[in-house]
């Protein structure tokens, strides 16, 4: 009771600080202290469920019919990075985006992002389908605000439109699926089916949260919102988008899933498999770009992909009641949920920085951030090396989890969705290290390629703080995910009912080793770092300061003749279906001037969905003749209506009989 | 307690003492091996052993694009061999440190040490390392599935992710295990030849830039950084080395036998590495990706055969 109360007065609390920012003159302390202690309220709550609270509920009506409010494990796994990453974010924002700004986006911007955190705490608690509903569309228009922020530059407008009409198209078939679940349950209030009576309508219910929840969550053919929306958005609003908004697919399929009797067989085997391919598909992408943000959010497609794999393993134990199988998969789908919140808002934070203090997306024109951006590069290391999951960071674990699901899935169940999912997950991993490579590398090291790159600079403090604060959340789960694993069996549980705690007894001591070797790790960098440190034997007499990079002979070496982003990706551009190049035609034997143009298009989106949607648009046009503006003929076709209506009714009776 | 403890004792301060000082002598034999067929004389065996200790006294010349990121390369690469070497027995002697699933931390750990030595060899800004940096992570992101298909058909065999269990499998010898077994290992010679930039994938020796793929990620590394990075590739001879010999090695009764079985195949596999140095010549840069997914079909035609 008294936790579900806590995580409502956060929602309030949110929704309070958002209506400060919109007032003309906005106190920003207040609103920010406001949005803050609603967050840390959330925090203590989820945590307080987490360490071992009962799951507690709030029953009241809504228009006469009753509704419900509960706080349980699954919800509080999501309100904790949710709150985290909205609470920083809030800090951030603060200098990335300062309230007096030409057309009062400022305001704009932090009303609707204390509307986006209500909503998402609300959806997280709500037991009730209109609630869930209204949840779900009050987040998704204030995301649909919050990308268009930027609204004067027309990119940014064409990003906000296609994921409003994304978004809406999900909430059509998630309001099919509750009205169905509606009638399963015998009233909006969701509650869970003990046991199966009609096999269609339970797939009926599957079938619409997987596609409507799909698009939310960037699903592979429904992903193509996606990278675009994340790339126009403000970077500590992309941040939460990333981090907590694409989850909340994911959310709603484990709560919807769990709410049913059982999973048909086969379909956690396609779900595993087509998270390989949003994998595999996400980070070959990602390694196609050129805009670094765009770039991390191809990066947030592929770790959905991750996602949904142990989602679809999770499901394969359940429809084979392989209690060990599920603890893998939903234990390691959720523990990734949390690390890639952790490393992905770091990311987009960092992204930010550097957007802030040079104004280019384009990798191509940056380049030594390392020297003139000191503090950022160190703070954002941590979240390259988790993205690519190297020991030994966060994500790492989380893929460890996986691969041990798979591995066993391999020795049961299905062989062959389990052996695709390996061979995704080992390739995208090795994939995602090339990409972050040319990130991090493109960035932050070598010389500057362009003026503005010369003279970056650190962010404020304000910006620094939630980085590195994430940075070390990064090495802390690393390090300690041993204590973790009571905290994922209780969410495990509410996943998938009756699931056995299993992880914390199967996984403990593995985990134990696991963390002395990162330990080991560890030390023995600070020994080689103390031994580099200690002084030499042999010094040379004239020690030289400044010198250049060996360049061969060349005494000036031209921070243009270095390796680019688009150089260091290009032997896997064969096999990027968006990268599209010219190449020149040379003939003769003193051909003239060349030039080679290579641009990325979105496969889905823009290569075939744009040009058949533009043509639909053009049929419908036809329509527009019914559509003529004078208010007679409107008229006239009411009186139409009408005579039709009565027709009907006079000759019902006869037709009929 | 104590007189179980002390020969486990014993053998995880032999292994220890084996990755710390044996590393450098492989390399020395790969050259002395190539110098006999060559017949020249060569340089000693113990030749890497006096590049270090002349390294270890020398300063370091640091270029002035560089940051800390150049340290990166050699430290994390040494300190991820290491942490990675507590993980492999060594023939049929258990490693140190063993649980489910430490098979995929030791792949991590190689791939971690790769990651850095590139973001290292990008931090110079010199073209020639950018070049070599993107060859090393395309070459490496072909070599890897090779790797992971070898340990899944191995675990498949064996039913266990341990590394320890993987490779020591009693049953490898068993009829249905033999075909796959040589797949495997096949497959991972490629990925020994070309994770060691060794002919025919690269060639240590080469004195051309445009045509280096490892050793042009650390021109720049000079003094203590260079004596890492040196050591840590002698490193890499030795864990990887292992991984390959023990499922081929026979189990012996007694310890010492294991271990002496152990360096002699080391040792051979040294002598087999500079016999395929001097009897060939390096491939092509563009047929290189071709002989390494030759390895990952070896590796995945194993999994596939256990699959079914």
């Amino acid at each position: 009771m008294l936790d579900v109360a806590l995580v409502l007065a956060s929602s309030g609390c949110w929704f309070a600080g958002a209506l400060l920012s919109a007032s003309s003159r906005p106190p920003e302390r207040l609103a920010t202290g406001l949005g803050l202690l609603g967050s840390l309220l959330a925090l203590g709550a989820s945590i307080h469920l987490l360490l071992g609270g009962s799951a507690s509920g709030l029953t009241f009506r809504v228009w006469g019919l009753p509704a419900r409010l509960e706080l349980d494990a699954l919800s509080a796994a999501f309100l904790l990075p949710l709150h985290l990453v909205g609470g920083l974010g809030l800090i951030y924002g603060q200098r990335y985006w300062p309230v007096q700004t030409p057309w009062g986006s400022g305001r704009f911007l932090r009303f609707f992002y204390g509307l986006l955190v209500a909503a998402m705490t609300l959806l997280f608690i709500a037991r009730h389908g209109l609630v869930f509903l209204v949840a779900w569309e009050l987040m998704a228009v204030s995301a649909f605000f919050l990308v268009g922020t930027e609204h004067e530059r027309p990119e940014v407008r064409r990003a906000s439109w296609v994921y409003l009409a994304c978004t809406h198209t999900g909430t059509l078939l998630l309001t099919a699926m509750v009205i169905l679940m509606a009638q399963r349950m015998g009233g909006l209030t969701w509650i869970a089916l003990p046991v199966s009576t009609s096999p269609l309508f339970e797939g009926g219910i599957l079938v619409l949260a997987l596609a409507g929840f799909g698009f939310k969550a960037g699903v592979l053919p429904l992903h193509f919102w996606l990278p675009s929306a994340h790339a126009s958005a403000p970077s500590h609003v992309s941040a939460i988008l990333s981090a907590v908004m694409l989850k909340t697919g994911i959310y709603g399929l484990l709560r919807v899933s769990s709410l049913l009797p059982g999973i048909p067989r086969g379909v956690g085997g396609a779900l595993l498999a087509l998270g390989a391919l949003t994998a595999v598909y996400g980070v070959g992408n990602a390694l196609a770009q050129r805009d670094y943000k765009r770039l991390l959010a191809y990066s947030s497609i592929e770790n959905l992909g991750i996602i949904l794999m142990g989602v679809g393993l999770g499901w394969t134990g359940r429809a084979t009641h392989d209690p060990w199988l599920m603890a893998l998969g939903f234990g390691g789908a959720l523990f990734h949920i949390w690390n890639h919140s952790l490393f992905k808002s770091l990311l987009f934070y960092g992204a930010g920085a550097v957007l802030h203090a040079t104004g280019t997306r384009d990798m191509e024109a940056l380049g030594g951030l390392a020297r003139r951006m000191p503090r950022t590069a160190l703070v954002i290391f941590p979240a390259v090396l988790a993205v690519t999951a190297l020991p030994p960071f966060n994500a790492f674990l989380s893929e460890w989890f996986l691969y041990r699901g798979l591995f066993s899935s391999l020795a049961r169940g299905y062989p062959w969705s389990a052996a695709l999912g390996l061979v995704a997950l080992a390739l995208a991993g090795g994939l995602a290290a090339v990409a972050f490579a040319r990130f991090f590398g493109t960035l932050f090291l070598g010389s500057p390629r362009s003026e503005v790159a010369e003279h970056a600079h650190d962010p404020a403090f304000s910006m620094l703080l939630p980085m590195a604060i994430l940075a070390g959340l990064c090495l802390a789960v690393g390090l300690g995910s041993f204590l973790l694993l009571p905290l994922l069996d209780r969410v495990v549980a509410v996943a998938a009912p009756g699931a056995p705690a299993l992880l914390d007894r199967g996984l403990r001591t593995d985990l134990h080793l696991l963390a002395g070797v990162e330990l080991g790790l560890l030390v023995l960098v600070g020994a080689g770092i103390a031994w580099l440190r200690r002084p030499e034997g042999v010094v040379a007499d004239s020690a030289q300061e400044d010198l250049p990079t060996w360049g061969c002979g060349y005494a000036t070496t031209a921070a243009r003749a270095q390796y680019t982003g688009s150089s260091f990706a290009d032997a896997w551009a064969p096999v990027q279906p968006g990268l599209r190049r010219r190449m020149p035609h040379l003939r003769g034997l003193f051909p003239g001037g060349a030039s080679f143009r290579q641009a990325f298009r979105e496969p889905i989106g823009e290569v075939f969905l744009a040009p058949r949607v533009a043509r639909l648009a053009e049929r419908l046009l036809r329509f527009r003749r019914l559509q003529p503006g004078h208010l007679s003929v409107y008229l006239l076709y009411v009186l139409l209506t009408l005579l039709a209506v009565f027709l009907w009714m006079l000759l019902r009776t006869r037709l009929l009989g | 307690m104590v007189r179980s403890l002390l020969p486990t004792m014993l053998q995880v301060l032999l292994h220890g003492l084996t990755v710390l000082l044996l590393p450098p002598l492989l390399p020395g034999l790969i050259a002395k091996t190539k110098a006999v067929m060559a017949g020249r004389k060569g340089p000693p065996v113990f030749q890497l052993y006096y590049d270090l200790a002349k390294l270890a006294r020398k300063q370091a010349v640091f270029s002035r694009t560089t940051t800390w990121v150049f340290l990166a390369g050699p430290v994390g690469g040494v300190a991820a061999g290491l942490a990675a070497s507590c993980l492999v027995p060594f023939g049929h002697t258990p490693a140190p440190v063993s649980f489910e699933g430490d098979v995929i931390l030791f792949a991590y750990l190689f791939g971690l040490a790769r990651f850095l030595t590139i973001l290292s060899a990008l931090d110079t800004g010199s073209s020639f390392e950018g070049m070599g940096a993107a060859r090393e992570a395309t070459f490496s992101a072909l070599a890897e599935p090779a790797l992971f298909l070898g340990f899944a058909a191995l675990a498949k065999a064996t039913s266990s992710l341990s590394l320890g269990t993987m490779l020591a499998f009693p049953g490898s010898l068993t009829a249905r295990f033999t075909g796959p077994l040589i797949l495997v290992l096949a497959g991972w010679a490629i990925v020994y030849l070309a994770e060691n930039s060794r002919i025919p994938v690269d060639d240590p020796n080469t004195h051309l830039e445009l045509t280096m793929i490892h050793e042009v990620m650390v021109l720049d590394h000079s003094g203590r950084p260079f004596a890492l990075v040196l050591y840590g590739a002698s490193l890499k001879l030795l864990v990887l080395g292992a991984l390959i010999l023990t499922p081929a090695l026979p189990r012996a009764p007694q310890a010492w036998q294991n271990w002496l079985a152990f360096y002699a195949a080391l040792g051979l596999l040294a002598v087999a590495v500079g016999l395929v140095e001097s009897s060939m010549a390096r491939f092509r840069m563009t047929k290189v990706p071709q002989f390494l997914v030759a390895g990952v079909l070896a590796t995945g035609f194993a999994f596939l055969l256990l699959l079914v």
